[in-house]
């Protein structure tokens, strides 16, 4: 590969927050048409170096060039200037407005000083057949896919002339078929003479995609290094030492059953579910995006209402739709949605822990805040979780750390029925390993969990049995022993070859 | 990324009161001003008339800081708060009744109110804006139809409130000091006070940790209608007179105080010490601009300006301190 | 389901309560036997959220029922688009005249023109209407009372010595004309001298806040006119024992309320509306306008002060 211009450099680039030195020295540099992979735990750093590039915070020390000049980037209009686009992964598009609108927002075409929407949508093609993304430019954002609104931001960032595009975990929320279309464009780009910041947690993704990949570790670049570069060497520079091995399920036997799923039915999103879980076993629930897995967690704790069927913890039948009572008799639910479902963002970290037991805590209406707080340090210091204090909120933690917050909530509640709802989407390496020996220990002392997963290698390696679900149905079980990544997708698939036609 | 030895520190403690909380600043701020302007404004009697000025919007705003922290709003306060008072001193003058057994109906009155709103909002799914406005014509209504449009008195027993102890410290201030200290019992101590904190963070996060969001609900509306109450007593008491035009509009220096206080409309964030400086905020405003004779028009203009520079005053001093 | 049918109940228990209740309009009887036959006459009135106005509904009413006409009477609840709504209905309910109580003197304008097109005769009384043409204005004259006011308390303080002036709601015309009236009647008084001007908003408990600060900067404050009887109770509780001995304060409206505290010394005097007065001549004048009598362009109705001395003459009425 011929040394091409760079575009952009970065030098010893420093950044606090109270309490928190968050970049401590970052060089980077990133040349014309090639694809920079910039990898690192949760935490690293990642995030607010892409943040300095995008206007969205200042550096404190060290400094920015574009073009070999030093820049000031205060703010997104100036990012803007200098043709730098980020792609974050909570997209930048209304929902309520249309395609056509979102290309054209701030400076749509105008025709006697109102809105020439035909013009503004016909613009909108041009920018769309750019990336190769065939939507209508008069469909709502909000009726779109996740890959389309991808595209369609991607679209938006070209047509602001971008030279420099940081793509922020693109990869987290895409399908198979979806990450290879999204990789196609991206080697279209880097012909083109774009140049990409990619940020990925999917190892192998980085031979495929990247140039050069620079590695992160605790607010310093470590490394900079080819992308053909081995996984294991990789992950040592990513963690500071190597991790034995990726999934250290340690299986233990099997007790009694804990939860028990009967012909569990709601209407639309699945029907005649009936499965089990005993002490000490994982059980991976397997499938494809919308085959019900959710849903299905959803019933079981309580969240949603069945139509039908029953849910046993313990031999003994819970009320259908009672939150409070799946929690009293020991299920516990690590949603989907961390942020959305899990947390409150606001709050800091030992008012999180406490949710669940709040109500235990209280006696005459008061709660016991004292102990309320230690028991938070004690399962804090337990999960390792990477804060500077107690008080910290955690709108401000990395999103391994806001996991093993969420994770602990039921540890203090002690509940023995663990369902854990995709526990390591968006999470790095080293914190996954973590929370997969915290599910081993978790195992170990009695406790049962079931995991929902689209990480087909994490299911494999983490379950004792796997069920696989498809279209709101259970098409399947098997031992983690006999199974792969062929035969869980094989039924993953059952019946729904139809429903993939994007 | 440190991770810090004392976990247990619950923030950081070299912060100063004043660095936390802008409000205090803006209160600070003010009361120099005032000092430097007006010779009379610093005077122990002067500022304990401002205390007890401030104390009807205090208790209506402690009130509402609860509604407010879940991330609901409460429009009628002002009118339950005069409802209360009239059903006191309508049941004690009328119906004779003792004034104990009055007090303890004007607060199941504005308990009541409370209980209403909601269930409007957790069962009935209406927006909290909706059905508190529903609640502020009914009950400002139900106080002119008991009252038939006039004032009613006070029992005298109940009139002490408005009095002083001791010829010296005036009884709306102690009030609203207890009031001030139950808020911020339950806001810390209880798990009622958790709950709002967590439901006003995140309502769904709060349901799927076992927080019964519904039931909490009505705790919290019960409170600000229990808080409107004592605030239209005190009220009354001041004036020996229940009227029922009396507190329109005290719904908005309530939410005024509290958003003042350093909570957000959005939920979640809110403290009863907040409140309180922000409810001494306006009355220390009006205050001064009576003893500097500001003429009537130009005061709504410098009121206007001040709370929007109290609040600005709080954010910008958050975003440094991210 | 369940929600549907306590919902139904619940509106269906409002409106019967309401019907019983029934304190949205009012109507006062016709005995038929008198000379106004069978004259209907509706009456909207701003708001019955202030006594002062549910005494001029019960003049009104008193009159009607001694002329023997039927009276309609509505509350517009301060808000001047409902006022049209109530004006219009009373033309389609074919009334013989309408008096109305303008919630605003300019917004009242559209509810007249909709009466003058059904050539239905409009009074309006105690405020008027501008731009519309009606049979008569009966009001009482606010800015003689703001001088008599300045009069009566110059003479309790003895026509020296500093006074403070509680004002009304900032803009709105009762608060203009009587502050104009005491300005022009003070200043015949060159021994007084006006230290502040305050609002109070007409509001009792405001008028207690502002007086008790304005006793911090003026402590030597001999007079006090507050522009309503409420703002002048406010006063007087923050005066407390000095009120009538050491600060004499004057009121305006002779309400209730306001009558009491002359009668115990506490209030020096109020220039008292009539609004009984009002509310008679206004059904009055309406029903000469049925019958097409000619009648003058404005009928003032004399405020009076009341003092100590005449009380019984308002306490009575």
């Amino acid at each position: 590969m011929s040394q091409a211009r760079e575009i952009l450099r970065v030098e010893g680039l420093g950044k606090r927050f109270p309490g928190v030195v968050a970049l401590d020295g970052v060089d980077f540099d990133l040349r014309a048409g090639e694809v920079h992979v910039l990898l690192g735990e949760n935490g690293a750093g990642k995030s607010t170096l892409i943040k300095m590039l995008s206007g969205a915070y200042q550096p404190d020390s060290g400094r920015i060039l574009v073009d070999g000049e030093p820049v000031d980037i205060r703010n997104a209009s100036d990012a803007q200037r200098l043709g730098i686009a980020t792609i974050y992964q909570e997209f930048n598009l209304v929902p309520q407005l249309t395609v056509g609108e979102n290309l054209a927002l701030g400076r749509p075409p105008r025709r006697f000083g109102f809105v020439d929407t035909r013009r503004m949508h016909e613009q909108a093609r041009g920018m769309l057949d750019l990336v190769g993304v065939g939507v209508d430019p008069r469909t709502r954002v909000a009726d779109l896919g996740i890959a389309q609104m991808q595209m369609v931001e991607i679209a938006k960032a070209l047509a602001l002339n971008a030279r420099v595009l940081i793509m922020d975990e693109p990869t987290a929320v895409l399908t198979t078929t979806e990450v290879r279309r999204l990789f196609d464009l991206v080697g279209q780009l880097r012909e083109r003479g774009v140049a990409v910041v990619f940020i990925t947690h999917h190892l192998e993704e980085i031979a495929q995609i990247g140039d050069r990949v620079t590695v992160l570790r605790d607010g310093r670049s470590v490394a900079q290094v080819p992308a053909g570069t081995p996984e294991e060497e990789l992950i040592r520079l990513m963690v500071g030492r190597p991790i034995d091995q990726q999934y250290p399920r340690e299986a233990s036997a099997a007790g009694e059953p804990l939860l028990q799923v009967r012909d569990l039915s709601r209407a639309g999103a699945f029907s005649g579910v009936s499965f089990e879980v005993r002490a000490g076993e994982v059980v991976g629930l397997a499938g494809l995006v919308g085959a019900g897995r959710t849903e299905v967690a959803r019933a079981v704790f309580g969240a949603d209402t069945p139509d039908s069927g029953e849910v046993l913890v313990r031999g003994r039948r819970l009320p259908g739709g009672d939150v409070r009572a799946a929690m009293e008799a020991g299920l516990g639910l690590v949603p989907e949605d961390r942020k959305g479902q899990g947390l409150v963002l606001g709050a800091d970290i030992a008012e999180n822990l406490g949710l669940v037991t709040l109500r235990g805590a209280s006696h005459g209406g008061f709660v016991d805040r004292a102990g309320q707080r230690q028991a938070a340090a004690r399962v804090a210091a337990q999960l390792g979780v990477r804060m500077s204090h107690l008080g910290q909120e955690v709108r401000t933690l990395s999103g391994g750390n806001q996991q093993k917050i969420v994770i602990g909530k039921w540890l203090l509640a002690d509940a023995n029925v663990l369902i854990l709802d995709e526990p390591t989407r968006g999470i790095d390496v080293g914190a996954k390993v973590e929370i997969y020996q915290l599910i081993n220990s978790l195992t170990a002392s009695g406790h049962a969990v079931l995991m929902i997963s689209s990480d087909l290698p994490e299911i494999l390696g983490m379950s004792d049995r796997i069920l696989v679900m498809a279209r709101g149905r259970l098409v399947g079980e098997l031992e983690a022993a006999d199974a792969n990544q062929d035969s869980v997708m094989a039924l993953a698939v059952t019946e729904v070859e139809d429903a993939r036609v994007h | 990324m440190l991770v810090s030895t004392n976990v247990l520190a619950v923030r950081p403690t070299a912060r100063t009161l004043l660095a936390e909380n802008g409000s205090v600043a803006a209160l600070v701020v003010l009361v120099v001003a005032l000092s430097l302007l007006s010779g009379d404004f610093l005077t122990v009697t002067n500022l304990l008339n401002v205390g007890v000025q401030a104390a009807v919007t205090a208790i209506l705003a402690f009130g509402s800081t609860f509604v407010i922290i879940t991330s609901g709003i409460d429009l009628s306060v002002g009118a339950v708060a005069a409802l209360s008072a009239i059903v006191l001193a309508w049941t004690a003058a009328d119906s004779g009744l003792p004034w104990p057994l009055a007090t303890l109906v004007a607060l199941a009155v504005g308990i009541g109110c409370g209980l209403v709103n909601a269930a409007l909002i957790a069962y009935g799914k209406l927006p909290p804006f909706i059905a508190t406005l529903a609640m502020l014509g009914v009950a400002r209504g139900l106080a002119l139809v008991v009252s038939q449009g006039s004032p009613i008195e006070m029992p005298e027993a109940v009139s002490h409130l408005g009095d002083t102890v001791g010829g010296y410290l005036p009884v709306p201030v102690l009030v609203m000091a207890l009031m001030g200290v139950i808020a911020a019992v339950v806001l810390n101590r209880t798990y009622a006070g958790r709950a709002m904190y967590a439901i006003g963070g995140n309502e769904e996060a709060a349901r799927l940790s076992g927080i019964a969001v519904s039931r909490q609900k009505l705790v919290t509306y019960a409170l600000s209608g229990a808080f409107a109450a004592v605030a239209g007593i005190v009220l009354a008491s001041r004036l020996a007179s229940a009227q029922p035009q009396a507190a329109s509009g005290y719904e908005l220096d309530a939410i005024a105080a509290v958003v003042i206080g350093g909570a957000s409309l959005s939920g979640g964030k809110g403290r009863a010490f907040g409140t309180l400086v922000g409810a001494l905020i306006l009355a220390v405003l009006r205050n001064g601009l009576n003893l500097l004779s500001v003429s009537a028009f130009w005061q709504q203009v410098v009121i206007g300006v001040v709370i929007a520079l109290a609040v600005l005053l709080d954010t910008l001093r958050r975003r440094s301190g991210r | 389901m369940r929600i549907h049918a306590l919902v139904a109940a619940g509106a269906a228990l409002t409106l019967g309560l309401t019907a019983c209740g029934s304190s949205g309009t009012s109507s006062a009887g016709s005995t038929g036997a008198a000379s106004g036959g069978d004259v209907k006459i509706g009456m909207s009135i701003s708001t019955l959220n202030n006594p002062y106005f549910v005494q001029l509904r019960a003049g009104a009413e008193a009159e009607a029922k001694k002329l023997g006409v039927t009276l309609t009477v509505t509350d517009a609840q301060n808000d001047a688009s409902q006022q049209v709504n109530q004006v219009q209905n009373f033309t389609s309910q074919s009334m013989k005249a309408i008096i109305i109580n303008p919630v605003d003197s300019d917004a009242a304008a559209p509810a007249v023109k909709i009466a003058e097109r059904s050539n239905v005769p409009v009074i309006a009384v105690d405020r008027g209407v501008n731009g519309g043409k009606v049979a008569q204005t009966v009001a009482s004259d606010n800015v003689a009372g703001g001088k008599l006011a300045a009069e009566r308390l110059a003479k309790e303080i003895g026509e020296k010595g500093e006074v403070v002036v509680l004002q009304g709601v900032p803009g709105t015309s009762a608060s203009r004309d009587r502050g104009q009236g005491f300005a022009e009647g003070i200043k015949a008084f060159p021994g007084i001298k006006v230290v502040a001007q305050q609002p109070a908003d007409f509001d009792r408990a405001k008028g207690l806040d502002v007086m008790t600060n304005l006793l911090q900067s003026h402590s030597g404050v001999t007079g006090v006119f507050a522009e309503n009887d409420e703002m002048a109770l406010g006063a007087i509780k923050a005066l407390g024992a000095k009120a009538g001995k050491d600060v004499k304060v004057v009121g305006f409206d002779g309400t209730p309320d306001g009558l009491k505290a002359i009668e115990a010394g506490t209030l020096a005097a109020s220039i008292a509306q009539q609004p009984a007065l009002l509310g008679q001549q206004s059904v009055q004048n309406a029903v000469k306008a049925v019958k097409s009598e000619q009648l003058e362009a404005t009928a003032n109705v004399p405020v009076k002060v009341a003092t100590k001395d005449n009380l019984s003459e308002f306490t009575g009425a």
